[in-house]
């Protein structure tokens, strides 16, 4: 295990949740004798990630990704099982692990709202002792690979929520960390912004030989950014391959709206099937390995009458579902 | 790498928060004016008690000014420095504290900086006046005072964070700390001869006035070295309270017991 | 009268329709207090903990007898029974300026026109329901504690009056904070409002000491402010109190809930016609 920034053995991590009763006598009786319910939310999970790799944790919600991720950064103690970040302990070597990882969560920011960004990339800058001429030049560094300079003297609350992530990735990245964790990195951002923080994270991987974790649940952040997919569910790894093989075999597959409210669309081509059928809309699932999503919208659009289309991949829920099928076979 | 004192630390932290308390201009100067307005208008009755009954067990409206200087100068700095005292529970109970556990520094320390309120800037303007106007102060006093005052603030605050800390043990902590901490200044704006036998006892004890106030400004009325004793221990035993259940709860935090939102 | 479209919709009169959908308000406010138990529980405990800090201030006071001070104007049976009736009442309030603030803020107001029934008796009454709840768990508190303090109890007839004259005042207050709130149509914070009107309450309401003590040209003017009608007259019947006396305060109230409720009416139609016009 010579390369090995990660490595998880057997991590277990089960919650413990009393069982509430309703009203004022339950409430009074529930707080002298809870009823507890046991959920194992990581159930026993063992990996390795090497430097420089770039893995992607995905699973549907609550299926343990944020979990792991919080044991590996040291905010969570598992119930059992080991785990080594850089040969540390992470929950028992906290301090010292922050030094050298950074971490995003999608959901909250560890940004001012109402200062500009550059004042809370200073105080950060202070809270991981990083100055003088080599920190400067890192933050310039950062600033134009990010096209930040533009954002750097408006109070974070009036950007742009993909703007806002730049910020939130770079102000992770500001004490050079070589391993970074990020948790649902593009939640809630639309097209446009999702592609631009995926550029974002895969660059700077790339340039500085960066060891990159993050979780999703949007198949298409996968995709782009990791090499390599742990599939999680119920607390368990599903699958544990290669990016380009679980491409091939499981995220090969569009679903494709088409709302006509004057008639039924027929679309007779190879690896086109139709899921669902109801009076104005007609939803196809396309195995994009047989044919071309742009053929598909073609044909359908010869026998005219369609007034929308939607595109999408199928939900994460569906691809898992899928996983494990083949996986238990 | 040279690593940053927790002092320097924690100033740039506060320093960040007191900047985005400014950030609103309007805002910041119709709030800390209002309490100006405010503090004024209880002096305002407290003038008019003294006026009308002179003393309350022998205490007199310089005391009452002394008492009333006191507790609005440690709110005004508790809320300008100390911010994120006044609503620590919520942070707890949002998990926002998961990003400061993946920081190389102590989460209390980042969660006290976190916020910085306008409206103290007006209890400490008030403050000030108060005591160099009404409390018979003098510069002989002025050591007392720091002691006192200092000794003050640190109960004040370790209250504070012990309420705060419920929330790792409690999920409706939120609403019970913030009343707690209210409950604190309530009793510490009175005068401290009202209290004895269990209200005493209350006011020594889980809601710290006594503390806070009054023996500071016993310190300042009858300076002895055995009151000053008193106010050094009082401080070390409350920081030490809210330290340890913070900690204490913390652990619970990491192992995944706290019942936070969204997990 | 112009032709306002929105207008007339609150012009509508409300019948047995109306009174109806208020009631279902009122009950609907009662619930909503109920439910949140642990909020009426902590306000108990508050009140509790109001009573132990101010009865040992004006018992210390009574209890040093400085000549020459106001402490012989003060009743012999002291004030705690005053105190425990002005917070009783106070504490009951429910804080509506917050609500109408927000939803004058939001614009909320404007979806809730489109409703048959008018916004503002609805708010209220929800209000006055949740106001009911907190009387009665609030006043149960006074009451338990009142029988531990073991002071003397006030007249029966006094306490029979508070019956009617507490929640009397209490309306008094909620319409008070009503029309602090019904400011968000022009300033759109209702702090500033809700500030002034808390030291009024302090000062005139007799929240702060009786308003007897006062020098004469600020006890008569507290006298014949609605403040006093929210809790000094109601508090004052502890202290003494003739059957007279009980009819003046009951007919000052009944004037100041009609004169209030007007105004607020009023208000309420300015700021409508701000929102009508769009300059919101």
């Amino acid at each position: 295990m010579s390369s090995a920034v990660i490595t998880v053995q057997d991590l277990r991590k089960s919650y413990r949740y009393a069982s509430r009763r309703g009203g004022l006598l339950g409430a009074i009786g529930g707080a002298f004798s809870p009823d507890y319910k046991l959920i194992d939310a990581v159930d026993g999970i063992s990996f390795e990630i090497a430097a420089g790799e770039r893995v992607a944790i995905i699973g549907p919600n609550g299926a343990g990704k944020s979990t792991t991720l919080k044991m590996l950064s040291g905010i969570l103690e598992p119930t059992s099982g080991d785990a080594r970040v850089f040969g540390l302990v992470p929950w028992r070597e906290r301090k010292a692990l922050a030094y050298r990882i950074g971490v995003v969560f999608g959901q909250r920011s560890q940004l001012w709202g109402e200062l500009p960004a550059r004042d809370s990339f200073a105080l950060l800058a202070s809270i991981y002792d990083q100055r003088g001429a080599a920190f400067e030049q890192r933050l310039k560094d950062l600033i134009e690979r990010f096209e930040l300079a533009p954002l750097m003297g408006q109070p974070v609350q009036r950007l742009s929520l993909g703007q806002r992530m730049r910020c939130e990735i770079t102000a992770s990245l500001l004490h050079a960390p070589s391993l970074l964790f990020l948790d649902e990195p593009t939640i809630g951002l639309d097209i446009t912004a999702k592609a631009a923080i995926r550029d974002f994270i895969t660059e700077n991987a790339r340039e500085e030989g960066q060891t990159v974790v993050l979780t999703s649940h949007d198949t298409r952040d996968i995709e782009l950014v990791c090499e390599r997919v742990i599939v999680i569910n119920q607390g368990r790894i599903v699958v544990d391959q290669p990016t380009d093989q679980l491409r091939r075999r499981f995220l090969a597959h569009k679903l494709v709206t088409l709302h006509a409210p004057s008639r039924r669309v027929e679309i007779a081509l190879p690896g086109v099937m139709r899921r669902a059928s109801e009076p104005h809309l007609d939803v196809f699932e396309i195995d994009t390995r047989k044919v071309r999503v742009e053929q598909v919208i073609a044909t359908a659009l010869e026998g005219g009458g369609i007034e929308d289309i939607t595109i999408e991949d199928p939900p994460m829920e569906e691809v898992v579902r899928e996983i494990y099928a083949v996986a238990h076979d | 790498m040279v690593r940053t004192s927790l002092v320097a630390n924690y100033a740039h932290g506060a320093a960040a928060a007191v900047r985005a308390s400014f950030a609103d201009r309007t805002n910041f100067i119709l709030q800390s004016l209002s309490m100006v307005v405010n503090n004024g208008f209880m002096l305002v009755l407290w003038f008019m008690f003294f006026a009308g009954f002179r003393s309350v067990g022998g205490w007199k409206l310089a005391d009452m000014a002394l008492l009333i200087g006191i507790i609005m100068s440690i709110v005004g700095v508790a809320g300008i420095v100390f911010g994120g005292y006044r609503d620590m529970a919520a942070s707890i109970l949002s998990g926002e504290i998961d990003a400061l556990l993946t920081q190389p520094r102590s989460v209390l320390a980042r969660l006290l900086s976190r916020d910085s309120y306008p409206s103290a800037w007006g209890d400490l303007g008030t403050a000030i006046v108060i005591l160099m106007a009404f409390a018979g102060l003098g510069w002989r006093d002025l050591p007392w005072l720091a002691a006192g005052w200092l000794s003050g603030l640190v109960v004040y605050i370790a209250a504070a964070v012990t309420f705060a800390s419920l929330a790792f043990w409690i999920s409706g902590a939120r609403s019970l700390a913030r009343d707690m901490t209210e409950f604190v200044i309530l009793v510490s704006t009175y005068p401290g001869s009202i209290y004895s036998g269990a209200s005493k006892l209350i006011a020594y004890t889980l809601l710290p006035a006594g503390f806070v106030v009054l023996t500071p400004v016993r310190l300042l009325r009858h300076p002895s070295l055995g009151t000053l004793a008193v106010v050094i221990a009082a401080a070390m035993i409350y920081a030490a309270i809210a330290a340890g259940v913070f900690h204490l709860g913390l652990k619970r935090y990491r192992r995944g017991a706290t019942p936070v939102m969204g997990v | 009268m112009r032709y306002m479209p929105s207008l007339t919709i609150e012009a509508t009169p409300y019948g047995f329709g109306g009174l109806r959908s208020a009631l279902a308000a009122v009950r609907l406010g009662a619930d909503g207090a109920m439910a949140g138990w642990p909020v009426l529980l902590g306000r108990a405990v508050f009140y509790l903990l109001l009573m132990i800090v101010l009865t040992a201030l004006w018992d210390k006071v009574i209890a040093e007898r400085l000549p020459g001070t106001l402490v012989a104007a003060l009743p012999a049976g002291g004030l705690a029974l005053y105190i425990g009736v002005t917070e009783w009442i106070g504490l009951s309030v429910p804080a509506i300026h917050l609500r109408l603030e927000d939803d004058i803020r939001s614009g909320a107001v404007e979806t809730h026109l489109l409703r048959p029934k008018a916004y503002l008796v609805q708010r209220v009454a929800e209000s006055l329901g949740a106001m009911l709840v907190r009387l009665a768990v609030t006043g149960a508190a006074a009451l338990a504690m009142l029988a531990a303090s073991g002071r003397a109890w006030p007249p029966l007839p006094a306490l029979a009056a508070l019956l009617v004259l507490g929640p009397l005042g209490a309306t008094i207050g909620l319409l008070l904070f009503t029309i602090a709130g019904l400011s968000a149509f022009w300033v759109r914070r209702t702090v500033p409002a809700f500030l002034i009107l808390q030291k009024l309450l302090f000062l005139l309401g007799g929240l702060f000491a009786p308003v007897t003590l006062y020098p004469a040209w600020l006890t008569r003017l507290a006298e014949a402010s609605p403040f006093a009608a929210h809790m000094f007259w109601p508090a004052s019947l502890t202290v003494d109190s003739t059957a007279a006396e009980m009819a003046d305060a009951l007919l000052a109230q009944l004037v100041w809930i009609a004169l209030l409720c007007g105004l607020a009416a009023l208000i309420w139609r300015a700021g409508l016609r701000k929102v009508l016009r769009g300059d919101l």
